[in-house]
């Protein structure tokens, strides 16, 4: 019971990573990735072929993050002038291809059958929990470097321009924001993310297999940032562990419930359900997406003289 | 190895005939509701199960299975619109909300199909004796599908010209405010369309399954062609699918005629449309609509 919850807290940790980069892409700025699921392999599958010949984990997990940066801005590059809709239908594809990619070339890495995979920190002869525990270190000190990143990013200038774009793109243009550059950025460290989580999960589970990698991730993720809140970072680690806790819930109720529906199915009928109820009830998420933190609002709240008290 | 190429334009019309059929609805709703539903791969689905159980299930035969399918399916497709995406517009959300919430329709729908039938492959007793005419293999299903196919675009191509009903879907898809203005009911011309569209993606959805076999992906599986034929076509262009429709059948039977030459995986063929996908973003993400400028 102790380990399964172990392996719970790892989930969370991993999926919040995920969560938290789809939060910076979509929440503020505005891009529809429906292919997060590719950058999430793509950081798996970089784990996986470079540990196996003995590339330490950090390295690993870096080489991961900065292949998923150049292909999310390879991607997005045709679409990044286009409307939203574009980047969505030309992202999920990329996803479904790359899976085909991994599934049908079996010399990258066995096709089907998939490799196995190292895990970052193995510490010989100790208990599962143990190792549990040091992954959970591991992953957490991921998500905070993650998380630190992001909250600061998005309460800065920087972050600033990203919502303008999000809420009128040709406002922001015609303010002098180069919006195309701004998603690239905001797609490649969202990839680069993406990537590290990919990382995480394959050392995590000890294997890679294109099973891992369908399209219902990608959705999973989705409802996490819908559910928590967009461009809410507090949010994304909030539907995170809620859209985990569900979908726990969901496996344990399959061994004591007799439903007249398979449970499996049941899941994802409710995680659909769950999420437009979100989308048309709710749209802002649980927690509002909060003013943003930077000295130019204090500025407007309180006036000239109280930043440059507080700067001196 | 020689290549028959006679067959492979045959193979390429009827690839092309299938594409068709399963994109005008995405299109055309693309079009009028201006997001792309994801959950039309879904219809095709629903459709394909639907024709199963009236055709093997009920055992009424295939040209029934077709009809119920159509009808079924077009009311599924005009429910969703009424219950899930005209609210979410009304309360103003955004073409990403409503992208995501066809997906959500998708899963809801994929996975409702798969508890009341089944994950297993499934497959139509009906079998379709292959036979020679020329140089061709044919079979008299595939017969059936590019006559289906030609006989929606000449239909098509009648209602949009010449009913009232088809002008006001080419008004309204052009500029909604002033059709609204000239007294069109735009409401009832996009739940037409959604009925139409949903229930063409259930014919679509019936050949693929006669054709190969029926499980909870199958619309899946054909999502990449259908929304590049949107694309490439020019959303809601209708003319402009007709065209991308046979382009990309033909792209896809000449390359997996080249992926055999290269020693490749044939599974390779769907990614033929994503190249194409990407190229037609790059190139001319309007599409092929310039063509067809008046239609």
């Amino acid at each position: 019971m102790l380990l399964y919850f172990l392996d719970f807290v790892v989930f969370v940790g991993i999926f919040a990573i995920v969560a938290l980069s789809l939060n910076l892409e979509f929440g503020f700025a505005g891009l529809a990735n429906f292919g997060k699921v590719a950058f999430v392999l793509i950081g798996a599958y970089t784990y996986a072929l470079l540990s196996q010949i003995g590339v330490p984990f950090y390295g690993c997990l870096i080489a991961g993050a900065l292949i998923s940066a150049i292909f999310g801005l390879l991607i997005s590059l045709p679409a990044l002038r286009l409307r939203a809709d574009y980047l969505a239908i030309s992202v999920l594809a990329f996803g479904e291809i790359l899976r085909l990619i991994v599934k049908s070339e079996t010399w990258i890495a066995e096709g089907d059958w998939g490799i196995t995979v190292s895990p970052a920190i193995s510490l010989t002869g100790a208990p599962p929990r143990i190792d549990a525990l040091v992954n959970i270190g591991l992953v957490y000190s991921c998500l905070f470097i993650c998380f630190l990143v992001v909250q600061l990013l998005t309460n800065s200038p920087y972050g600033r321009v990203m919502r303008a774009i999000r809420e009128d793109e040709v406002a922001a243009e015609a303010l002098g924001k180069d919006r195309a550059k701004y998603k690239a950025q905001a797609l490649m460290l969202g990839s680069a993310m993406a990537g590290v989580a990919g990382g995480l999960y394959a050392q995590y589970l000890q294997c890679v297999l294109p099973g891992m990698f369908m399209p219902m991730i990608t959705f999973t993720v989705w409802i996490m940032v819908l559910l928590g809140g967009p461009a809410n970072n507090w949010g994304a680690l909030l539907g995170a562990a809620l859209v985990e806790l569900f979908d726990r819930g969901a496996n344990m109720a399959k061994d004591y419930l007799a439903l007249p529906i398979d449970p499996s199915n049941l899941q994802y009928i409710l995680f659909g359900a769950l999420i437009i109820f979100v989308l048309l009830y709710r749209p802002q998420g649980l927690l509002k997406e909060s003013p943003i933190k930077t000295k130019a609002l204090e500025a407007v709240k309180y006036g000239r003289g109280a930043v440059k008290n507080k700067g001196s | 190895m020689s290549v028959n190429w006679a067959q492979v334009l045959f193979n390429s019309a009827i690839t092309g005939s299938l594409y068709l059929i399963g994109a005008v609805g995405l299109t055309l709703t693309y079009g009028l509701s201006n997001f792309p539903n994801f959950a039309h791969a879904e219809f095709v689905t629903l459709g394909a199960f639907i024709g199963y159980f009236v055709a093997e299930q009920l055992g009424l035969g295939l040209p029934l299975a077709l009809i119920v399918a159509f009808l079924v399916t077009g009311l599924v497709g005009f429910l969703c619109y009424r219950g899930i995406f005209q609210p979410l517009a009304k309360r103003g959300a955004t073409i990403i909300h409503l992208m995501v919430a066809s997906i959500a329709l998708g899963f809801i729908l994929r996975y409702s199909i798969g508890a009341a039938w089944t994950w297993k492959p499934l497959y139509f007793t009906a079998t379709w004796s292959a036979f020679d005419i020329g140089p061709l293999r044919v079979t008299g299903l595939w017969l059936w599908l590019i006559f289906a196919a030609v006989a929606l675009a000449v239909i098509m191509h009648l209602v949009l010209v010449k009913t009232k009903i088809g002008k006001a879907i080419r008004a309204t898809s052009s500029n909604p405010e002033l059709a609204l203005a000239s007294g069109i009911n735009i409401d009832r011309v996009i739940w037409i369309t959604w009925f139409v569209g949903a229930g063409l993606a259930a014919v679509a959805g019936i050949f693929r399954a006669a054709d190969t076999q029926i499980w909870p992906m199958t619309g899946w599986d054909i999502i990449l062609p259908i929304f590049a034929v949107a694309i490439l076509g020019g959303i809601g262009n209708f003319y402009g699918a007709i065209a991308a429709a046979f382009i990309i059948g033909l792209a896809e039977n000449i390359g997996v005629v080249g992926l055999i030459a290269l020693g490749l995986s044939t599974t390779y063929r769907i990614g033929i449309a994503f190249v194409i996908l990407i190229i037609t973003l790059i190139v001319k993400p309007e599409g092929l609509a310039m063509l067809f400028r008046r239609a």
